[in-house]
């Protein structure tokens, strides 16, 4: 390769990357030439002002084409932007929640990490939702999770935080193990790691039985590596050890930047590869057609056991970790009933995920930071403490519930409707969805009777940080705003990324 | 002014808004606030009724929300039977309004009480107005979250509490058979809209299997709002709230939506004989099983909650059999005098400060004004003659007998023998014979909560007036002029059945008077009994013996039985339910022990599971 090679990509398209790439860099050097007495917190808005240029730049390629460059490792399709969107503005909102996190017993110096670990996770993300090849796909998860494995363990001198990390780095290497086998499977049977490329080979050598059989096996050990990042079942067994451990902004940022990076990976990997490769001799479905089943049963298991074992839950944070296994079942739900607006579906459940997700941990934080502890006791009475504060965490609690009128709502309606609108319907699933929603009543509803409905513990008056009043209200906005029109977001995404057509071209 | 219904709900929704912003600050004179926006909704909807009168149904929508290629709307809806509802909620509504400004007087969180009232009423505005199953969906579900606030409005007592916790989630576990309901229906037609649909079930486009399953699915629904046997347990602790509350929710408008539902969906209904069978027989059984528990309650709250629980299954009863009129015309009446007896209730709970009957006594000549409009909503109720619910009840034994299903017939006249008894033990045992202890410093409650009374007690004696089969049914046919869905409820009635209808009402009203009340001077509506009724005055003795050896016994047996069933088979089976998910929890959380290495090997059992089933039976070995 020379230099005019090199100089004839079109680098202006991985703009959003070099922009987060370029502020994690500063932030360092930053951090290492500061004086140490320096308060490191103002870095946060440093980092801040970064991830909003990147969404600037972002939205400034909005119109472009699908452009594929670096030997198509790299490509800025629709799917890519409209991902990407959504992990911006998640990880903007998780750095307003550092830049106001107090842990008891401080961050002191390891505050200015703490920002740029964020950002470099922000960018291995950011390269998965635009990889073309398995290479560059693994690289950003790993980036992803080696920068989320040091956050967990962010509080060094708290055993629960070092736990965390301790868990989080055992079960991450067994799910890469994995993972890597699985990716080796389609190598060593395709011969090329372009994920465009493996897809054409497949297609060829599926008419071949012993083939099928391995690119099953593959299929299995990569959908089971990355259930890990999504935190869905059979991997799901660490989010609540390490969710309840970690700092409160590094919980919110694996509940939604890690899970969403998850979900793109999974939709790359298995869309391209499996959805035009066939599924048995008569070549007449496709081999995730066919073996949809095996996804559906992840979902059903994901959410009955996320939120049968959350009504168990008194910590809030471990409460929300099993609830958040239970949303990664239903976005599994769409996936598994693949259909029409399957995209749309998963992008507008991800989108309302996270703002009231980030919304609700915004809250927790504040609140679990004040009282110095975790028990959902701890929300007694917030009604009378902080009217707005506890509406908008009602507000954030109906909406994962799934109460109309809110974001989460229309999210569930979606992917509802796509599960019996595909041929075959999936009414067992459908079923299990709706049941599993009942059951999660309760334990939110608890949550709701203690804000409300019993005294508070403490009259004091609660003072709300800039940083976390601002991601309330942008929540709290988004979550009603998509929840009354939802047609804003829908139409958003349909003006701009189209039907996703550029996917497979 | 059709076109402009929409700002309706709007004008409540409002008032929520100001007084959550500036309730701290208004303190009790949030209740001007509240009551001048219902007010303003109240006029409004009666504007549009009066134009419903001469003007075709209006209707307008935009789109909402787009999934691929399906396009789903939003807008509103005015035709006969909501902009009549829009008029009984929004005069409810406006007089509890009023009503509170006496009864919650003195309460701490007194603009609280009157934010939750204005989001609930804004709600169920919503709900009457909208054209389409999802939009009414949303609002159905927001109805339900200003009900579970407003009931656990008193949450230092624990039955609050958890009456607020029950009432939500046993009416949720209807909304999922409403929404499964909603969704099959969009399925088979590829459309929310009341029109569409049933334009597709009397196409026939819609197989009659299909038809059955879904509006029983909606009638699941409708039965968890409109507490019907067995999602019914929620309804009495549902009085635990305050009882303005239980006037406006739990009497004349939330309890009264699954009965709009149904009434709304009834094209739909009228589709299946199944379904409207299923409706029926609900209901017929809901009203005398409730009635009979009734018959045994010492809280005066807990009488009229089982009393519109029983009511309630009459309306089902009616819709069921075919009779949408009779329905639609017992929703209308109930909502005045149930609620007129709910703010009278509540009036002499103010008085006396306790809601146990047997503590009470005498009030007759203390609350002189509470007292004689007690006993006009107990007239209606029970329906005798001239009243109100003398009209409407009327109008569904005779559907019922029409349609031909005399056990259903016979059950709802025997419930109406209930009804007459229970509801004048209560009068009786509030109003005359001696005064208890407790009742020395009674004085009348306030021209606020006196002059809704009164507005109610009006409505309650000529409400009845607008569809008889003497004067005319000026109801009946404006509600089904224009609409070619529905036939005219009211064929021929036969008289014995008017006559029957009351003469088992006095028979209870005479067994009440006899049991509860016989020391006291004779009334004047027992005068016109004759020499009947005074042999069996003379034979005091022996009719009291008659009455301990049989009914009392029988009515004892089956109000044992019943609640029996209502304690074990009911609550068993959804402790059942519960207890099962919990244990499940309890287990699924001892799985979790903490042990980094288990994790992982669960990781690669679900792995090792996955690929054994692949090798078995998608792989190489086919």
């Amino acid at each position: 390769m020379n230099l005019d090679t090199l100089l004839s990509y079109e680098w202006g398209h991985m703009a959003p990357e070099f922009i987060i790439l370029a502020v994690a860099a500063l932030l360092s050097l930053l951090d290492l030439f500061l004086p140490k007495s320096y308060n490191r917190r103002s870095l946060a808005w440093i980092a801040l002002v970064g991830i909003l240029v990147a969404v600037v730049s972002l939205i400034g390629l909005l119109d472009s084409k699908s452009v594929s460059i670096l030997h198509d490792t790299f490509r800025l399709d629709s799917f890519g932007k409209a991902f990407k969107l959504i992990l911006l503005i998640g990880a903007a909102c998780v750095i307003l929640l550092a830049e106001s996190y107090e842990p008891k017993e401080g961050l002191k110096e390891y505050r200015g990490e703490f920002y740029y670990l964020f950002l470099t996770g922000l960018l291995g993300a950011m390269v998965m939702t635009s990889s073309g090849d398995l290479i560059t796909l693994f690289v950003g998860l790993e980036l992803l999770s080696i920068s989320s494995y040091i956050l967990a363990g962010m509080r060094k001198k708290n055993p629960g935080s070092n736990e965390a990390a301790m868990k989080y780095v055992i079960n991450g290497g067994i799910s890469t193990a994995i993972t890597l086998f699985g990716m080796s499977y389609l190598y060593g049977l395709s011969g090329t790691t372009n994920l465009k490329e493996m897809s054409g080979a497949m297609s060829a050598q599926a008419a071949n039985g012993q083939f099928l059989y391995l690119y099953g096996l593959a299929f299995f050990m990569v959908l089971i590596g990355l259930s890990f990042k999504l935190a869905s079942a059979p991997f799901h067994m660490w989010a609540p050890d390490v969710y309840q451990g970690s700092p409160t902004p590094v919980t919110a940022f694996l509940s939604v930047v890690s899970k969403t990076a998850g979900f793109v990976i999974l939709l790359r990997i298995i869309l391209t590869l499996f959805l035009t490769m066939p599924g048995d001799d008569t070549q007449k479905l496709s081999f995730l057609e066919t073996h949809s089943i095996y996804i559906s049963c992840l979902a059903g298991i994901s959410i009955i056991a996320g939120n049968v074992i959350a009504l168990r839950q008194r910590n809030i944070k471990r409460m929300f970790a099993y609830s958040s296994i239970a949303h990664a079942g239903y976005i599994l739900v769409a996936i598994s009933a693949l259909g029409y607006f399957t995209f749309d579906a998963v992008w507008f459940y991800l989108l309302a995920y996270l703002l009231m997700n980030l919304g609700a941990f915004a809250v927790i934080q504040l609140i679990t930071d004040s009282s110095h502890s975790e028990d959902i006791a701890d929300f007694a009475g917030l009604y009378r403490r902080s009217p707005l504060l506890a509406a908008g965490f009602a507000v954030f609690i109906l909406s994962l519930a799934g109460i109309p009128g809110t974001a989460g709502f229309i999210g569930k309606l979606n992917i509802f409707m796509n599960a019996l609108m595909t041929d075959p319907g999936h009414f067992v699933l459908a079923s299990i969805m709706i049941a599993g929603t009942v059951i999660s009543y309760f334990y939110y509803f608890g949550i709701m009777t203690q804000m409300f409905f019993r005294p508070a513990a403490s009259t004091e008056k609660i003072k709300v940080p800039a940083g976390i009043g601002a991601v309330v209200v942008l929540a709290l906005a988004g979550t009603i705003l998509f929840g009354v029109a939802p047609n804003t977001a829908l139409d958003f995404l349909h003006n701009n990324f189209g039907s996703f057509n550029d996917f497979l071209k | 002014m059709m076109e402009n219904a929409w700002i309706i709900p709007l004008f409540p929704l409002i008032s929520f808004l100001l007084l959550l912003l500036l309730g701290k600050r208004l303190k009790e004179s949030s209740a001007y606030i509240g009551i001048a926006f219902t007010l303003f909704s109240l006029l409004f909807s009666l504007l549009v009724l009066w134009e419903r009168f001469t003007s075709p149904t209006y209707k307008i929508g935009t789109e909402w929300l787009k999934i691929g290629d399906l396009s789903i709307t939003a807008g509103m809806e005015v035709n006969q039977l909501n902009a009549l509802m829009l008029v009984i909620v929004s005069l409810v509504s406006f007089l509890v309004h009023m009503y509170s400004k006496g009864y919650m007087q003195g309460e701490e969180r007194f603009s609280v009480f009157y934010a939750y009232l204005g989001l609930f009423t804004f709600a169920m505005l919503g709900l009457v107005l909208s054209p389409n199953l999802l939009q009414l969906y949303v609002f159905w579900e927001l109805v339900g979250l200003g009900s579970f606030l407003l009931i656990g409005f008193y949450f230092y007592k624990e039955e609050a509490k958890q009456a607020a916790k029950k009432a939500f989630i046993m009416t949720r576990i209807g909304d999922v058979g409403l929404f499964i309901g909603m969704i099959l229906l969009f399925w088979e037609t590829g459309s929310f809209e009341y029109d569409a649909i049933f334009k597709a079930a009397a196409e026939g486009s819609i197989s009659e299997g299909m038809i059955t399953l879904t509006a029983i699915f909606i009638f699941i629904g409708a039965m968890g709002k409109s507490g019907q046997f067995p999602l019914h347990t929620w309804l009495p602790d549902a009085m635990e709230g305050p009882t303005p509350v239980s006037a406006l929710i739990h009497a004349a408008t939330m309890v009264a939506a699954g009965v709009y539902l149904v009434a709304a969906m009834f094209p739909l209904f009228s589709e299946s004989s199944t379904a409207l069978l299923i409706v029926a027989a609900t209901g017929a059984f809901t009203a005398i099983f409730a009635a009979s528990i009734g018959l045994v309650q010492t809280d005066i709250k807990r009488v009229l909650a089982y009393s519109t629980v029983s009511q309630l299954g009459y309306m089902m009863l009616a819709l069921g059999t075919a009779g949408y009129v009779a329905g639609v015309f017992h929703l209308m009446t109930h909502a005045f005098f149930k609620a007129l007896l709910f703010l009278a209730a509540g009036s002499v709970i103010h008085a006396v400060h306790t809601q146990n009957i047997e503590e009470m006594g005498g009030l007759w000549k203390k609350l002189k004004i509470t007292g004689p409009l007690f006993l006009i909503g107990t007239l209606a109720i029970s329906g005798v003659p001239l009243f109100s619910g003398f009209f409407s009840k009327d109008e569904i034994l005779v559907s019922a007998w029409n349609h031909g299903n005399y056990i259903l017939f016979f059950l709802a006249l025997i419930a109406a023998f209930f009804t007459a008894f229970y509801m004048f033990r209560l009068f009786f045992l509030v109003f005359t014979g001696n005064q208890k202890k407790e009742a020395q410093n009674v004085h009348e409650s306030p021209a606020s909560m006196t002059i809704p009374m009164l507005i109610l007690g009006f409505l309650a004696v000529v409400s009845g007036y607008v569809n008889t089969p003497w004067f005319g049914t000026f109801l009946g046919d404006w509600l089904t002029k224009g609409n070619h869905y529905l036939e005219h409820g009211h064929e021929d009635s036969p008289v014995w059945i008017m006559l029957a209808a009351t003469l088992v009402s006095l028979a209870g009203i005479t067994l009440a008077y006899m049991i509860y009340s016989k020391r006291s001077i004779s009334r004047d509506w027992l005068g016109g009994e004759g020499s009947m009724m005074y042999n069996i005055l003379y034979n005091k003795y022996y009719a009291d013996e008659f009455y301990n050896l049989s009914i009392v016994r029988l009515t004892g047996i089956i109000s044992v039985f019943f609640s029996y069933i209502d304690r074990f088979i009911v609550e068993g089976l959804v402790n059942g339910v519960t207890g099962t998910v919990q244990k499940l929890g309890k287990i699924g959380s001892r799985m979790q022990t903490g042990q980094v290495q288990q994790y992982g090997t669960i990781a690669f059992f679900g792995l090792a599971v996955l690929l054994i089933i692949f090798a078995l039976t998608g792989g190489i070995f086919e």
